[in-house]
């Protein structure tokens, strides 16, 4: 048995923590999260459980037979087409082609095409071409395709969009503009979400996954919760909300979605309306703190993730990607943690899918 | 019903000018005294104010409204205070360091600190070493807050600091830094008395620096 256990930081770096400091570190985290979003830390055989995953020797984790799940891909080809600052690879290759590559060399369970840029406002004026792209992918495909944006609300204040930026006036204590700019911004966004989703639906898109939602706060979930009921309501497409965030910030502060505040839910309180809006899949982001040890972040992750899971109606797939779910913040991941990552929350999380 | 006390401070943690402006001026009429006005409802209420963003449940725009609610209240105030007592807890010279041009951050802390009870001159951005210690001088404020943005003018926070040390005032004055590339231990190695990563907790910290003083 080694004296330490080799592990690393939320910032990537590597670390050796002691049997007390690793249990210390888990339990703190868990505890930490807890306290936050006054829910259940998680018991001491999670705990141990915990512990045995990061003092296990061997650099690449993976769950017991029996426990695997779903694995999906947002972004999908993007990853492999993209550049670093997309956290991409670089490789020259088309999206068709990518998709194959996912599907066939990768073993992905599902995944989504999107746009280069991927936010619905800069998709929308190109959605004929994205709808090709869906189509013959759908052709090539056997696994289930969504198409995958993110609602990305800053896009349209100033200088991206149209409307006064909240940011601007906020500080100069125009309050009231700032919150009135933000439901113009929502009521365009919302459009925009339906435009291009009900366009996928056309070409036989299988899914919608609206990601990192509420990046831009409480008026940017309210837009995709109404999005969601609309396409609920009157699709058959299959919808998944990712989420941006384990705190929604109260950008606007007073919207709420049929009577529920917006600002200020954790993970387990998003997943509430989600479900009520409609939606089908939720995929809870929980921030990685970088000064703090993977195991802290893990445990933090895994006591929100297992609240979600237990009061879910609808199946959980846990976030998990650079500065989420534990994730180090670094542009190339480091497998000895990643695996660590997505055994825990699958395992101890109770997680669906990541 | 609750007592006026009650009242106030609670229409200030919910924003509610009007009500604060009415309350403040029934409770000046009846004679009760300022101080004990602002020390027992309108701090107090912003005391919840903070606390609250700090645990998620209010956000940016509600504590804007709280501190303009307080703000609108201090101004009846005021008048009634006797000469030279402070309206508040003192005074905060704030600025952005010379070379940087960013001032939203620093402009929010500087609101909040006024909803805090603090009288804030805000001398602006790229405000150079000179000036800050010029401001010192004509304002006696008890706490110097420092933002930047850009990673290249935090040097002009430590040239400040040593500004105010050749002038005679840095034992005068508590020196807060602060500005996404700020950390604490940045703040701590420049000399800084204090520094806090977003603007609840620079009104904390401030509060805790005249605690301290």
């Amino acid at each position: 048995m080694t004296a330490t256990i080799r592990t690393r930081m939320g910032d990537g770096h590597a670390v050796a923590l002691s049997r007390d400091d690793l249990r210390r570190d888990l339990v703190d985290g868990s505890q930490e999260a807890a306290r936050r979003a006054k829910i259940p830390v998680l018991d001491g055989a999670d705990i141990d459980h915990l512990a045995e995953i990061f003092a296990y020797p061997g650099r690449i984790a993976g769950v017991e037979p029996g426990h695997e799940v779903v694995l999906t891909k947002d972004g999908c080809a993007n990853t492999l087409y993209g550049g670093q600052m997309s956290s991409g690879v670089g490789i020259p290759l088309a999206r068709e082609q990518g998709v194959r590559l996912m599907e066939r060399a990768f073993g992905f369970d599902t995944m989504e095409i999107g746009h280069p840029d991927y936010s619905f406002k800069p998709a929308k004026p190109l959605v004929a071409l994205e709808q090709l792209c869906m189509a013959q992918a759908q052709l090539d495909c056997v696994v289930p395709l969504f198409y995958g944006a993110m609602p990305n609300m800053g896009l349209y204040f100033r200088p991206d969009g149209p409307f006064a930026n909240p940011a601007d006036l906020l500080p100069d204590g125009r309050i009231e503009e700032a919150r009135a700019a933000q439901l113009e911004a929502a009521a365009r966004l919302r459009d925009d979400i339906l435009y291009v989703s009900r366009a996928m639906d056309e070409v036989g898109a299988d899914g919608i996954d609206i990601d990192t939602t509420a990046s831009a706060g409480d008026a940017e979930f309210l837009a995709t919760l109404q999005a969601v009921e609309e396409l609920a309501t009157h699709t058959d497409l299959a919808i998944e909300v990712g989420m941006a965030t384990e705190l929604v910030l109260g950008f606007h502060g007073e919207l709420d979605y049929k009577g529920r505040r917006l600002a200020g839910l954790w993970p387990h309180q998003q997943l509430a309306v989600v479900e009520q809006a409609g939606a089908h899949l939720f995929g809870p982001a929980i921030t990685t703190k970088t000064n703090k040890s993977v195991p802290w972040n893990v445990a933090r992750a895994c006591t929100f993730v297992k609240e979600c899971s237990r009061v879910a109606e609808i199946p959980i797939h846990a976030n998990v990607g650079m500065g989420v779910g534990g994730v180090p913040t670094v542009e190339v991941q480091p497998n000895d943690v990643v695996t660590r990552v997505g055994v825990a929350l699958v395992e101890i999380g109770r997680a669906d899918g990541l | 019903m609750p007592d006026q006390f009650t009242q106030l401070r609670e229409v200030v943690i919910i924003g509610d000018g009007e009500a604060a402006k009415r309350l403040t001026a029934e409770m000046l009429e009846v004679g009760v005294a300022p101080r004990e006005i602002l020390e027992a409802a309108l701090l107090p209420g912003m005391d919840v104010v903070g606390a609250r963003m700090r645990s998620g449940e209010c956000f940016i725009p509600e504590v804007l409204l709280s501190a303009r609610t307080m703000q609108g209240a201090l101004e009846l105030l005021k008048p009634h205070l006797a000469e030279g007592e402070s309206a508040g807890l003192g005074t905060v010279v704030i600025g952005t360091v010379e070379g940087d041009l960013h001032d939203i951050g620093k402009n929010l802390v500087a609101m909040m600190l006024e909803g805090a009870g603090f009288g804030v001159v805000n001398l602006g951005t790229s405000v150079t070493p000179e000036r800050f210690v010029a401001a010192v001088k004509e304002h006696r404020p008890v706490i110097l807050g420092m933002s930047a943005l850009l990673t290249t003018t935090l040097p002009k926070m430590r040239e400040t600091i040593g500004a105010l040390r050749e002038a005679g005032l840095r034992d005068s004055v508590k020196v807060m830094a602060g500005g996404a590339p700020v950390t604490l231990s940045y703040a701590e190695e420049l000399g800084a008395d204090g520094y806090s990563a977003n603007a609840a907790m620079a009104v904390e910290t401030a509060k805790g620096l005249i605690r301290k003083a």
